[in-house]
């Protein structure tokens, strides 16, 4: 009954605004609403779908959703083998929660004052005598390679996944499942890399899944870090739905299904396939 | 051995503090052009200006109250629905339907939404921005304690129903306890959501539900990078005061248990 | 039940489409004293920018109380770009609301043009103002936006010449034409840039108007042919300066508070503004350094007007005529003007107003870092069509970013 209640709870405030949302967009790029818009067409659809813009902005997002994640879980699972004790009690247990506080056009702000060309990076190793000029300071944002954006990113979540890792370690008592490997003949090392990683990564997966999604939606970041071309999926939607040409409205939301479609196909893909791998 | 570990937590401490510190020091400039490492004039003029302001103040306190009741509400029900979830036999199926209001920037969810909020007679009201803000903060907990209702705890529940309780005893005496540190997490993610949301709120209330971020988000991207940089702080002030009152309970809690099992 | 919430669900989307009635009531009949009556005591909503702490104070400080003490109108501000007041309004008309949320509008060329696309602007209300007299409305900077008479469907508030800024201790004798400035680039390359927004492309106007050969070539609605041919000589200059752009121009500024924050910190040796005055306001606030100079070069730059416009769907018109009326007062863009308030430009003609305000003006102090706007006024070219923007800014990607 409580679970049926829960279901139904879930429906309705999860699913449905999802779906309405979706349904609106959907109907707005195939022209059937909008005050634009007259009436059943794909026009937007095939502009969308022929434009390479929109290609090497999927490709694009997906890689700085990876890098970033890559990023975010190598260093947490560093901090959570290195500094575990520190974490928990302490000073460290405090600032771990720092980087959390910061709204995503903050950091993008902070990334943006540290390491560009006459950022305070630049200035500090001006001062030392490491540069003889800004100009030869390297591009660190608006790169070609969305390093600013990529560790922004990784910067941000990295905290929140180590202290979902230890939260995890002490529920998931993976402690004691490495007491026991060491008895049965393990090395430390290998009790991390064969016992408690795997289970970690196991059981955050949906969260990690969350992130990635999360970081390829991303909108200030590559607003302000990144190049316009090639422009991460967000941007690209804002400009469609925003800029000076109320026409490319449609194809906005042409992009926006196509864009949530292939992402739930593929999230339904993932999802199965690693429960299974997991059972 | 010990020596370096303790230099590494040092250093990681440094790298978490030190873009805050540097946001404080920027808010307190005037002028800073290359090469100076540090602003050549300072000033709290920036400061005084701001919070001459009434409208910030009142800001202040709306964005609390919307984001710690949407926080407290959608963490707490997000536990709920995510245990029945758990229960459910297409557990997966479910789930990615919390996956999208993060897949794009909630401007494009605002959009997608404004219509229905118009028509719901919500549009530019309080009520309104709370509810949009609830309905994205609301997936990303069913995610969060997706991974909480494991089969151990759903075996506790089921001990607990073999022994005669009911189905809410199992989950208020039995899971609801091992659930409050994930929910203190969840808790505060939450409220950061709501209390950062700009995009969103702006266009559901249409510029008149004067959160915070309302008043002061246009400053982050403007030319003005003393404003932005005051305009950060006073975005991070609030959560990092509740952190610290967060902080201590938790502290309290873990020490708590910590000498139970000694 | 899957299907019963997909059937439900379509029908919401489709169900709600009703046709809006514009409720112009009878306002625009009635006499002033009539409207200020009914005025009094009601709340306005302007929805505006509000990134500047100089114009915020402004209205903040200034028009906001004197509103109420004079009017009795309560001014709410809502925070909100053009591109947030086009999608509020569009989203409500597509939604079949009768009211508005918003009463008072901060727009320009480009969104008035946007607002009247989709018929979202009420109008003709300017000529009820009794202030709108002293409105220059015979200056083609002021009446006419955008190619398109305004048509007292907005009211002007302020009138800004575009101009390049620069610092005078590094420069001396900065470029005055386009040549001059690829010239100025090739000695000193990854100095100068423009943002892929409004004031970039605003830019990129003023040199197509000048590879036209003047702006008399452009008048008027768009031109296909025109724009091609002139085009494609914008674009062989672009190509040609592109290497020596900041970041060899692989990538640019998204909006122009970059390029000022670059200037600030001394990697670009020049920044740009719609606003002539904004320099003053730049140092003032200590942004920029003080040898900062503010000038239009010789082959011209563009001078446009800003606006305030009132919703189709207002429930307040009446009150946001009567703080409109107020914004146009000779006091407030007094006020306005001075640069160490906000320094925005005078949309009213000084010869219009009673002489006591006249010598008020005079007593107004000069800007400091910038020519006076007289001399400014002959290198100030018009707006062009607003379809002219949407290409070069579709053209610029597709020719130059893209590339």
């Amino acid at each position: 009954m409580l679970a049926r209640l829960g279901l139904l709870l879930y429906v309705l405030l999860c699913v449905v605004p999802l779906a309405l949302g979706l349904g609106y967009v959907a109907a707005y790029s195939f022209g059937l609403i909008g005050l634009l818009n007259h009436g059943f067409t794909t026009v937007h659809w095939q502009a969308v779908l022929q434009d390479k813009a929109f290609w090497q902005s999927l490709g694009f997002s997906l890689y700085c959703a990876f890098s970033s994640m890559s990023i975010v879980l190598i260093s947490a699972s560093a901090l959570l083998m290195a500094l575990r004790k520190q974490l928990s009690r302490g000073y460290l247990s405090y600032f771990i929660y720092f980087p959390l506080v910061l709204p995503t056009l903050v950091a993008a702000f902070i990334c943006f004052q540290l390491w560009s060309k006459s950022g305070f990076i630049s200035r500090l190793l001006f001062q030392i005598g490491f540069l003889s000029n800004l100009e030869a300071f390297p591009e660190f944002v608006n790169d070609a390679c969305g390093i600013g954006i990529i560790f922004t990113h990784a910067f941000m979540a990295t905290p929140f996944f180590t202290l979902l890792f230890l939260q995890l370690y002490k529920s998931e008592k993976i402690q004691a499942l490495q007491d026991l490997a060491l008895t049965l003949g393990a090395t430390p090392g290998q009790t991390w890399q064969k016992v408690a990683l795997p289970i970690l990564w196991q059981k955050s997966i949906f969260s990690i899944f969350l992130y990635f999604v999360f970081i390829m939606g991303a909108y200030e970041t590559p607003l302000l870090l990144g190049r316009q071309s090639p422009q991460m999926i967000a941007p690209l939607i804002i400009r469609k739905l925003q800029k000076f040409n109320l026409q490319d409205i449609p194809q906005a939301y042409a992009i926006t299904t196509a864009y949530l479609l292939l992402l739930m196909g593929v999230a339904m893909a993932v999802l199965r396939n690693l429960k299974m791998r997991a059972v | 051995m010990t020596k370096k570990y303790r230099l590494l937590a040092l250093l990681t401490a440094f790298l978490l503090v030190f873009p805050i510190l540097f946001v404080v020091m920027l808010s307190l400039g005037k002028t800073w052009s290359y090469p100076a490492l540090l602003p050549e004039h300072w000033s709290v003029a920036t400061w005084s200006s701001l919070f001459q302001d009434q409208r910030i103040s009142q800001g202040i306190v709306l964005s609390l109250i919307i984001s710690i009741s949407v926080g407290a509400t959608a963490s707490f029900l997000s536990l709920l629905l995510a245990r029945s979830i758990a229960y459910s036999a297409h557990q997966r199926q479910w789930l990615v339907g919390s996956y999208l209001p993060y897949l794009v920037s909630p401007v494009v969810l605002a959009a997608a939404w404004q219509y229905y909020f118009l028509r719901l007679g919500l549009s530019g009201q309080v009520q309104g921005v709370w509810l949009a803000q609830f309905l994205i903060t609301l997936p990303f907990g069913v995610i969060f304690f997706n991974s909480f209702w494991n089969s151990h705890i759903r075996s506790l529940e089921q001990l607990a129903a073999t022994l005669g309780g009911s189905p809410w005893q199992g989950f208020w005496l039995v899971s609801f306890p091992l659930a409050k540190g994930p929910l203190l997490i969840c808790f505060f993610q939450s409220f950061l959501i709501s209390w950062f949301e700009y995009g969103l709120t702006a266009l559901i209330g249409v510029g008149k539900v004067q959160t915070l971020p309302l008043l002061v988000f246009q400053y982050v991207g403007e030319a003005n990078i003393f404003y932005a940089a005051l305009a950060s702080c006073l975005l991070m002030a609030p959560p990092l005061l509740l952190l610290w009152i967060n902080k201590r309970l938790v502290f309290i809690r873990s020490e708590g248990m910590e000498d139970q099992k000694e | 039940m899957q299907k019963l919430i997909i059937l439900g669900i379509l029908f919401l989307v489709w169900g709600c489409q009703s046709a809006t009635k514009p409720n112009t009531g009878n306002v625009l009949q009635q006499p002033w004293s009539e409207i200020e009556k009914k005025a009094r005591g009601t709340t306005v909503n302007l929805m505006m920018w509000t990134g500047d702490p100089l114009i915020n104070a402004y209205m903040q400080n200034y028009v906001v109380p004197n509103v109420k003490k004079r009017l009795g109108i309560d001014l709410k501000i809502a925070s909100g770009q053009g591109n947030l007041i086009v999608q509020a309004l569009l989203a409500e008309l597509q939604a079949g609301k009768t009211e508005s949320e918003l009463d008072l509008l901060w727009i320009n060329g480009e969104t008035f043009y946007q607002l009247r696309e989709i018929d979202a602007l009420f109008g003709p209300w300017t000529d009820n103002l009794p202030n709108a007299q002293y409105i220059d409305f015979s200056n083609p900077f002021i009446g006419i936006d955008f190619q398109q008479p305004v048509d007292g469907f907005e009211c002007p508030w302020g009138n800004v010449q575009m101009a390049l800024i620069y610092n005078s201790a590094q420069i001396p004798n900065p470029p005055q034409d386009r040549q001059a400035l690829a010239a100025f680039l090739k000695e000193h390359p990854g100095k100068f840039t423009f943002d892929n927004q409004f004031t970039g492309m605003t830019f990129l106007k003023s040199l197509l108007i000048d590879i036209a050969g003047g702006a008399k070539e452009l008048e008027g609605g768009f031109d296909e042919k025109k724009y091609l041919t002139y085009s494609k000589e914008l674009w062989a200059y672009l190509k040609n300066i592109q290497p020596y752009l900041w970041r060899a121009g692989k990538t640019f500024p998204e909006n122009v508070a970059v390029i000022h924050q670059l200037y600030a910190s001394g990697e670009l040796w020049f920044t740009m503004s719609n606003n002539d005055n904004e320099v003053d306001n730049k140092v003032t606030q200590g942004l920029f350094p003080a040898s900062s100079r503010a000038y239009v070069w010789k082959s011209g730059l563009i001078q446009n007007t800003h606006y305030q416009g009132i919703p189709q769907l207002s429930k307040n018109k009446a009150g946001a005529m009567a703080v409109v009326n107020f914004l146009i007062s000779p006091e407030a863009q007094l006020k306005k003007q001075d640069p160490a308030v906000w320094g925005d430009g005078l949309v009213l003609d000084v010869k219009k107003l009673p002489q006591t305000w006249q010598t008020q003006w005079q007593k107004l102090p000069p800007r400091k870092y910038v020519a006076p706007r007289s001399e400014l006024n002959t290198r100030a070219l018009p707006e062009l069509a607003p379809q002219y923007m949407i290409r070069l800014a579709e053209d610029f990607r597709k020719n130059i970013i893209e590339k």
